[in-house]
């Protein structure tokens, strides 16, 4: 799965360690999410858009 | 969260508790077979009970702030599945040593030696997960 995590963060000027914390994960899991190493479950999707000041899903994670 | 957390604390002191009784009742019981190089198997008892003890007091005093996601808990179940497939290949392995020349250690060491093994499979297969998958 692709991923526009890192695309959205950097616009917010979050760093890896910020988005960990805001949605109760650690770093190296963003980190993994990052690299499409990991595919999240739809409660950590929701987590990631909302931290992410986003209206869907979609817009961040891409099949 | 603090509940449940609680409920394992009391849980990890009850049994280091259990373990210390155990061992003084095995001590008034004068059973004083040689294990794990204590003199009796009360004594042994008594230590690992204080040892548990120490360990889940300084755990509970550093209060440190553990994060358990869902891709650890994830990683976690992949070592476990890894550690099973190891435990029955050693004991295959194990069987067919025993089969050319008779293991002849103390019951004691040998579990102590398997358990030991299981928990440093364990250990590494989560940590090489952790790092590379």
């Amino acid at each position: 799965m692709k991923t526009k995590i890192k695309e959205y963060r950097k616009k917010l000027k979050m760093t890896q360690e910020d988005l960990a914390n805001k949605v109760e994960v650690t770093r190296q899991t963003i980190n993994a999410l990052e690299q499409g190493k990991y595919n999240p479950s739809l409660e950590l999707a929701h987590k990631i858009k909302k931290a992410l000041k986003l209206k869907s899903i979609e817009e961040v994670f891409i099949l | 969260m603090v509940t449940k957390n609680k409920v394992q604390i009391a849980w990890r002191y009850g049994f280091a508790i259990v373990l210390i009784i155990t061992g003084l009742l095995t001590l008034s019981y004068n059973l004083k077979n040689e294990f794990l190089g204590f003199s009796s198997i009360g004594t042994w008892l008594i230590y690992v009970g204080f040892i548990m003890l120490a360990v889940i007091t300084l755990q509970l005093i550093s209060n440190k702030k553990r994060i358990v996601d869902e891709r650890m808990q994830l990683i976690a179940s992949k070592a476990g599945r890894i550690t099973f497939l190891a435990i029955i290949i050693f004991s295959f392995v194990i069987m067919i040593i025993d089969g050319f020349k008779q293991i002849t250690i103390p019951y004691s060491y040998f579990m102590s030696y398997f358990i030991c093994g299981i928990i440093f499979i364990y250990i590494v297969s989560y940590r090489l997960l952790l790092k590379y998958s």
